[in-house]
């Protein structure tokens, strides 16, 4: 699933040339590393502009010397799952460079309409002379599910949002000095930066040297945040939206335990997404949680490796069940949601292996049978488990003794909004909300 | 009656507004460096007159005041207090609402401020250390994990109030970025030392405080020696740009709540908020011998140590939060000053309109870091349209020509105030004003603003900030700690910052 981290970081007043930005960008890229995990970028403006893009995780792609050897006090930083996926470089008319998670639809994928973005942006600010203006213009009449920070050759650093807010951008600033744009504030947290705000839907923010401007579209729809967002993406630190990503799982795990009740000696989430879950589910049904996993080797993000062999690899090395915490009990074992059911039935197969003896699979989120139109790359449609099958077809394809997804009311009632300020096309499919 | 003031940015402006106002009727004299073209119509219209003169001359403002006989001098700015103009002034017979400079140091020198604070024992202290050179203060900052945890994470300031700049606020406790922050530490040192070179009325070039976190607020006071009026509490905005980013400022815009308080501040922490700065003028009065006669005030921060926390004082009123108060200020100023001068306050009702205001700077880009940038550019302003909107302008660093036109002078040049029923009104009433440009600079270049002054999203910010220290703070006073430190070094144990910093200051005495 691709859903890019994108970040800038942006220094203030005198002597704002001296700062060396590029292991600022470093860790706050590794604390969005789990939006992507195969090709990292770090960007920089000093006297010129660089653009270093490896393949790989933030660690592997950049090593201290690496990080040294970038010089440059703005900086910007992109992550992604796929690995041809890089910051897109305009060179005329205005020399710019942009990034950006989700998609406007302006071309079959993402790479494609995003350049078409940075082309129609660089025209725009070159007609109008104004980059904020003509930021705002493109927000205006683009549509899609976007969020994106382009760096311009005069040192502007633009940040904005799709109308609909679909994908987060977040806000901090670091004492008198720095100000930065980040996909989640876990990223903000890390630098110890404050969080300050979110940006707003059909908003675009501007760092110039001397001034922050911000200007919204002038007719602005209601809001469709993304649901996924909340569901699976976003780290459970991070508030996106004023809105909490982990008290939000923290919900959706006490309303799947009201909507699909069972009886069972304990509950264990699925690490890592699925924790805030379970401790949900736990709380509201007063069964116990316990730790039913441990991991192996370093953080894998399942869902978003690229093919089956891997993902399974990863699920292997990633889920060894604890023995003590499973032989002889009935488990409610609660994952964030299904795409093949493929890693969920290796986890109940090993979960029986280990002696587990009745296993009620809950998921947190809805059946997922929608791909979706801003580039999270979900399989096709018929690679959707949930699509083709009912709940009790599913249950006995991984072997659970029953199965039930949350529902897209209780996902709403989490979220705390109403459905039709949130994006559910992945759960209910075309038209918007 | 004749009244002459000093300074000539908006607070000035807001002054001598306020003494218009007055049913004494006084004729208005003023001097300052530029020519700021509000004072300038006030004073024209009331008959008096203005001249430009060095603000810190003290022999050649009192030979104005003796020459204009004016029967009395009322000074804005801190500069002319550090350079004893109410001094010279009242040598000359003449009554002067202005600290005198012994009692000025409250403000002028940081770490007289501090150690006086100490040596007193009042409450809301904070730990710090001062330093005659950067190589100094770098053998403390540099040794990391020997040292006490307070000195990772500070504010470095110039150890002399520097107009509003220098001071840099840097938290040091994410080990990964130490290297970058160490560089940033040592270089602003460096830059400090060579910045505070060009004031010789102080040894001390650089002080390191320990860094607080919360909610900042100002509370302005009138003084007459013996007693000490609060007035309503402002909270003004340092950081440059919109959302608290960017460099620090003397105030890009400041709002005021309603009944004295603000929405984030209870009355109690108003209460032992003035009980510090009544304390601290107690102090300064004591240590001097001398009256203190104007405005003072405590530029606050509500903090887990202790609560109301001083981060700095002022000697004058703050702007903008001068503006502010001004502005809701309903008893005659100049009845006000004749009580000061007579110290006759206590028996004086100071009364202050039940609204809420807020103030907003507009300055030249380049402002406050590239100066030479925002300086010299012609302005144009459309005043009717200004006040249509329900909004007053005050002019700040601007000067006026002789032939009527009107440039920059670099620092901010307009502060537009809106009065309302809450700070988010009125915030929104300034933006509605602001959007029809009635302010612009007639070359092209740019202004800067921040929007976000008094909006509910800051205010809803504010309290969710002051409820998460309120919590600690108020957990440490059930438990007796409050304002308690204590620390612990390998090899050397225990360690006890405050008592370590007692100590210190009783060597030097
Ligand atoms: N000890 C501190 N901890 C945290 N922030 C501080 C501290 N001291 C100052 N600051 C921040 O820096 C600003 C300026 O500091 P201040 O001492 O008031 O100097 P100035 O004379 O420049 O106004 C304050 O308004 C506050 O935001
Ligand atoms: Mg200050």
């Amino acid at each position: 699933m691709n859903t890019p981290g994108i970040l800038g970081i942006y220094p203030f007043g005198l002597g704002r040339e001296n700062w060396r930005i590029s292991r600022f960008v470093y860790y706050g890229l590794l604390a969005l590393q789990h939006r992507g995990q195969e090709a990292s970028s770090i960007i920089t403006l000093g006297d010129d502009l660089h653009v270093e893009s490896r393949r790989g995780l933030v660690e592997d792609a950049f090593n201290e010397k690496a990080l040294l050897s970038i010089p440059g006090f703005i900086g910007v930083g992109f992550l992604s799952s796929a690995s041809n996926d890089s910051p897109i470089v305009i060179s005329s008319p205005i020399r710019l460079v942009l990034v950006g998670d989700g998609m406007p639809l302006l071309g079959k994928d993402r790479q494609s309409a995003w350049r078409a973005f940075a082309e129609l942006l660089s025209d725009e600010i070159s007609r109008t002379g104004n980059s904020l203006k003509a930021a705002v213009k493109l927000v205006e009449e683009v549509n899609g599910g976007y969020s994106f920070i382009a760096l311009t050759e005069d040192q502007e650093m633009l940040a904005g949002r799709d109308k609909y807010g679909i994908k987060p951008l977040e806000i901090g600033s670091l004492g008198f000095d720095l100000g930065a744009i980040a996909s989640e504030t876990s990223a903000l947290d890390v630098l110890g930066m404050d969080h300050v705000l979110s940006v707003g839907r059909g908003e675009v923010v501007r760092f110039d040297p001397y001034s922050i401007e911000r200007m919204r579209v002038r007719e602005l729809p209601n809001p469709a945040y993304c649901s996924f967002e909340y569901v699976y993406l976003a780290r459970p630190d991070s508030i996106l939206n004023g809105i909490p990503v982990y008290s939000v799982r923290i919900r959706m795990g006490e309303i799947l335990a009201k909507e699909t009740p069972a009886t069972a000696d304990t509950v264990i989430g699925i690490p890592e997404t699925a924790i805030p879950f379970a401790i949900g589910y736990s709380r509201a049904s007063g069964i116990n949680v316990d730790l039913g996993f441990v991991t192996t080797g370093r953080r894998v993000r399942t869902a978003i490796k690229p093919s089956v062999f891997e993902r399974l690899m990863g699920v292997q090395l990633k889920l060894n069940p604890i023995k003590s915490a499973v032989n002889g009990k009935d488990i409610i074992l609660i994952d964030d949601s299904v795409v093949r059911g493929t890693t969920l039935r290796n986890t109940v197969w090993n979960l029986k292996r280990r002696g587990a003896r009745r296993i009620h699979v809950r998921i947190g989120s809805p059946p997922l049978k929608f791909s979706c139109p801003f580039g999270v790359e979900i399989p096709p449609p018929d690679e959707l488990i949930a699509r083709s099958l009912s709940e009790e077809e599913i249950a006995e394809v991984v072997g659970a003794d029953t199965f039930s997804f949350l529902s897209v009311n209780g996902l709403s009632q989490a979220l705390g909004l109403p459905p039709s300020n949130l994006c559910l096309r992945c759960w209910l499919g075309g038209v918007k909300s | 009656m004749k009244i002459m003031g000093v300074g000539g940015g908006a607070r000035e402006h807001a002054l001598a507004e306020a003494i218009a106002r007055s049913a004494h009727s006084p004729e208005i004299y003023w001097v300052s460096e530029l020519r700021n073209p509000g004072i300038y119509k006030i004073v024209k219209a009331t008959g008096g007159e203005y001249a430009l003169a060095d603000t810190k001359d003290a022999g050649r403002i009192a030979d104005l005041a003796v020459k204009w006989h004016v029967d009395m001098v009322v000074v804005g700015p801190e500069e002319p207090n550090f350079h004893g103009i109410p001094d010279e002034v009242e040598r000359r017979g003449i009554p002067c609402i202005g600290a005198k400079r012994s009692l000025s140091i409250i403000e002028m020198s940081k770490a007289e401020m501090r150690r006086l604070q100490w040596k007193y024992n009042i409450p809301g202290k904070l730990l710090f250390k001062t330093y005659q050179s950067y190589s100094e203060a770098l053998r403390d900052l540099e040794r990391y994990s020997e040292t006490l945890t307070w000195l990772q994470n500070v504010a470095l300031k110039p150890a002399r109030q520097a107009g509003g700049k220098g001071v840099k606020v840097v938290e040091d406790s994410q080990i990964y970025l130490h290297a970058e922050k160490q560089e940033f530490k040592e270089r602003h040192m460096r830059w400090l030392e060579e910045y505070m070179e060009k004031y010789s009325d102080i040894e001390e070039k650089i002080l390191v405080e320990e860094k607080v976190w919360g909610p900042e607020y100002t509370l302005q006071c009138f003084v007459d020696g013996r007693t000490v009026v609060g007035m309503p509490l402002v909270q003004d905005n340092k950081h440059a740009h919109e959302f608290d980013i960017g460099p620090e400022t003397g105030g890009m815009g400041s709002y005021t709540g309603r009944d004295f308080l603000l929405p984030f501040i209870t009355e109690e922490e108003y209460k032992r908020s003035i009980e510090i700065v009544e304390a601290m003028v107690k102090a300064i009065q004591d240590v001097t011998g001398e009256h203190y006669h104007g405005f003072i005030a405590g530029q606050m921060m509500l903090t887990e140590i202790e609560g109301p926390t001083l981060i700095e004082m002022y000697s004058r009123l703050g702007d903008p939060e001068g503006v502010n108060v001004l502005a809701l200020l309903k008893t005659d100023i100049v009845d006000i000053f004749e009580a000061i001068i007579d110290e006759r306050l206590a028996k004086m009702k100071i009364e202050f309109s039940d609204e809420a205001t807020v103030v907003k700077s507009l300055a030249p880009k380049g402002y406050p870091d590239f100066r030479s940038l925002a300086k010299g550019h012609p302005v144009y302003v459309n005043e009717t349209l200004i006040k249509e909107k329900g909004c007053k302008l005050y002019w700040g660093s601007a000067h006026l020509g002789l032939d009527g036109s009107i440039t920059t002078g670099g620092s901010r040049l307009i502060e537009i105030l809106a009065i309302d029923e809450s700070p988010a009104k009125a915030s929104q009433r300034i933006e509605e004003c602001i959007s029809l440009n009635p302010v612009k600079l007639l070359d092209g270049w740019g202004l800067f603003y921040r929007s976000d002054i008094g909006s509910a999203e800051m205010i809803s910010r504010r309290v969710e900030l002051a409820e998460r220290v309120r919590r600690l703070y108020k957990y440490r006073e059930e438990r007796g700690t409050l304002g308690k430190r204590i620390d612990w070094l390998p090899k050397i144990g225990r360690v006890d910052p405050v008592a370590s910093l007692l100590k210190e200051l009783s060597f030097r005495r």
